[in-house]
């Protein structure tokens, strides 16, 4: 029993638990303030939690698409420019081509769901390293979108009710917040309750071994892809409806931000160990930290807050890297090479 | 021949495309624009040389982009402050070993993956600069510019100077033994390490070259213009992969040439000026760069499925 409760304290997402309220807590001292006339602003309010919750959604629904990516050890690095491409697709439809929003936002989710496919057919069926098939369509999917759009076209005047979905509320939260829950919820699902989820660790781990144990490991892995194109066209879609416009630079650099939540939440880079609670919770650390920065009196007279955030999120996750191979790299120094007699080799005992 | 074969089909795709350009846009061959062009490009053509040793040793850094703009900035504020060239020069290469180091350490000594390591130096290095700088230019003194000399004789300078680093990598490469373990361990780590190569020792002596080769490169950058921009590497990642990748290094390791590299990076350095001829609009540049990249992969692709299946 007492094994346990130490194994459970030492686990990767009870210590990122306690550092997401160390630092909740310190924003929360070090952010709030009281204006000239007696308003509480900063950090402590209310309405500052929501609009945190409000702007993590899109980097948390590309860091949910990428857990089962990096699970079964792949990468996609085309996420954050898929959401840039979408974005435009979906005002393209309904600005240009007048397709009302459902059918607009069907069509985009059947187009991000397509470029996933794109991924996930060079990765499985030429075998190709999923780092240059996805640094390749990165490129790809941000030039068609800035291609598409000039470098200027930006589509403006959605309807009201479109953009409800970013900027207003429902039933007490941000009406993004229910659809992040909702993919969050049925992720974790499929990645901890399924036999199908199982197999993605099984393929992380050893996919020569998954191949063995009579897996079809090319269509698995083909159809996570899939799935990390369809949810970054949701979260194009969340995105638009925010900012009320669709852009081709939509998105810029969300990846680093989305992998680095993933790796915080005790993800292995390597495949085959992970969980969609510690990719939450690493969503959460960072939104707090990129939010909690912006309310420090220092940072805001240095108008300096995206700049700090890059900075430290970079800098995080090469710590959170770090310590994840400190472990394997004690083990290492502790075992010394030494020669071990197998069992099979050991002289017959004369009996 | 069929051992050059991917060599080979990038010079053929290269002669047909300035071929190409001289039917359909010969105003290409105007010498003076030639030679801006190759000289921009300089640059991009000895980071090239040195992410072509690292991808051989299968390894990759994205990170080199941020390291040019870094070292940009450093080696800028250097010269204003009144160094002599020569002493700018060894800082900047300095200044990218160090980076370089960096993530060799991450990536040789710890393990780690370098594609997230170096995502990571990318952009804690692009985010810390634009912390510290605030996105301003940095003036150069007088005498910078073009070695003092008259602009053609500077890109002349330029030029041979890359070509020489060129041909001295490419031939060391090859015939040296520091680069033959380079492809060896790329090709086969463990078999490396068996025939007493130590492949962290490689590994991380690769990442500190391309580091150093990135600060000479910046430092031909610095001295084409009267100004340092703080976003002069931003992309320039992409381009040298490109580059890398359509000259016939094999991504998966231990294959390719420098050679290969030098007529994919010709070949792509011809796209934005023969589009612009050719009257396509250049935001399709990106696009196009990525479609091309993973032509490139494709092809390698199909080409040791075959390969594979014969054998």
């Amino acid at each position: 029993m007492k094994r346990d409760w130490k194994a459970l304290l030492l686990r990767h997402e009870t210590i990122l638990l306690l550092v997401l309220i160390a630092e909740w807590v310190f924003f929360y001292y070090a952010g709030t303030s009281t204006n000239r006339r007696g308003v509480v602003v900063g950090f402590g309010t209310l309405d500052r939690q929501f609009d945190i919750l409000r702007h993590s959604c899109e980097i948390g629904l590309l860091a949910l698409a990428l857990t089962p990516v990096i699970i079964t050890a792949g990468i996609d690095l085309s996420v954050a420019s898929l959401l840039g491409l979408c974005a435009i697709l979906f005002g393209k439809f309904w600005h240009d081509a007048g397709l009302p929003i459902p059918v607009a936002i069907a069509l985009t989710l059947v187009l991000g769901g397509l470029a996933g496919a794109l991924n996930g057919t060079l990765i499985t069926k030429l075998r190709l390293p999923p780092l240059i098939v996805t640094l390749g369509t990165y490129s790809l999917f941000r030039g068609l979108a800035e291609a598409i759009t000039r470098g200027a076209v930006t589509y403006t005047d959605f309807p009201a009710g479109f953009l409800f979905l970013g900027q207003e509320r429902w039933l007490g939260l941000p009406t993004q917040a229910w659809i992040f829950f909702a993919a969050a919820i049925a992720i974790w699902l499929l990645v901890h309750r399924t036999t199908f989820g199982r197999s993605f660790r099984a393929i992380g781990y050893s996919p020569e071994g998954a191949r063995y144990a009579g897996l079809p490991v090319e269509r698995r892995v083909a159809l996570v892809y899939v799935l990390a194109g369809v949810i970054a066209a949701v979260a194009a879609i969340i995105y638009t409806a925010r900012l009320g416009q669709a852009k081709a630079d939509a998105g810029l650099g969300y990846e680093l931000f989305a992998i680095t939540a993933v790796v915080l939440g005790g993800t292995s880079i390597f495949g085959g160990a992970g969980s969609v609670h510690g990719t939450l919770l690493g969503v959460a650390a960072i939104a707090v930290l990129k939010n909690g920065l912006a309310t420090l009196p220092v940072v805001m007279r240095m108008n300096a807050a995206e700049e700090m955030a890059g900075l430290l999120t970079g800098a995080l996750l090469l710590v959170a890297l770090t310590s994840s191979v400190i472990p394997k790299l004690l083990a290492r120094w502790h075992t010394r090479p030494h020669v071990t007699v197998s069992p099979t080799l050991k002289p017959k005992s004369t009996a | 021949m069929s051992r050059y074969f991917r060599e080979l089909s990038v010079a053929g795709a290269l002669i047909v495309v300035l071929l190409g350009l001289a039917v359909f846009a010969p105003a290409f061959y105007q010498p003076q624009p030639l030679l801006s062009l190759l000289t921009r490009e300089a640059p991009t053509l000895i980071v090239a040389c040195g992410m072509a040793l690292v991808i051989i040793s299968r390894q990759i850094d994205i990170s080199v982009g941020s390291q040019f703009s870094v070292i940009g900035v450093c080696a800028g504020l250097l010269a204003a402050k009144g160094w002599p060239l020569g002493f700018v020069l060894l800082a900047a290469v300095g200044i990218g070993a160090l980076l370089g180091a960096v993530n060799g350490v991450l990536v040789a000594g710890l393990g780690l993956p370098s594609i997230v390591v170096t995502l990571a130096t990318l952009v804690t290095l692009r985010q810390g600069l634009n912390l510290v700088r605030q996105g301003e230019f940095v003036n150069l003194p007088d005498g910078l510019q073009w070695f003092g000399l008259s602009q053609s004789g500077g890109q002349w300078t330029l030029l041979i100077a890359a070509l020489v680093i060129l041909g001295l990598l490419g031939w060391g490469l090859r015939h040296v033994a520091a680069g033959r373990f380079v492809y060896a361990v790329g090709s086969d780590t463990e078999a490396a390490r068996l025939a007493g190569i130590r492949p962290q020792l490689c590994t991380f002596l690769v990442f500190v070259f391309l580091g150093a080769l990135t600060g000479l490169a910046a430092m031909m950058n610095l001295v084409q213009s009267p100004q340092v921009q703080p976003l002069s590497g931003s992309g320039l990642e992409l381009k040298v992969i490109a580059a890398v990748v359509v000259g016939g290094v094999a991504i998966s390791g231990g294959r390719g040439s420098l050679w290969g590299v030098f007529a994919g990076l010709l070949l792509l350095a011809c796209i934005a000026p023969a589009l612009i001829h050719l009257r396509i609009e250049a935001y399709w540049e990106k696009a196009i760069q990525g479609a091309i990249i993973l032509l490139a992969v494709v092809a390698d692709g199909v080409r040791s499925r075959r390969g594979g299946a014969k054998s």
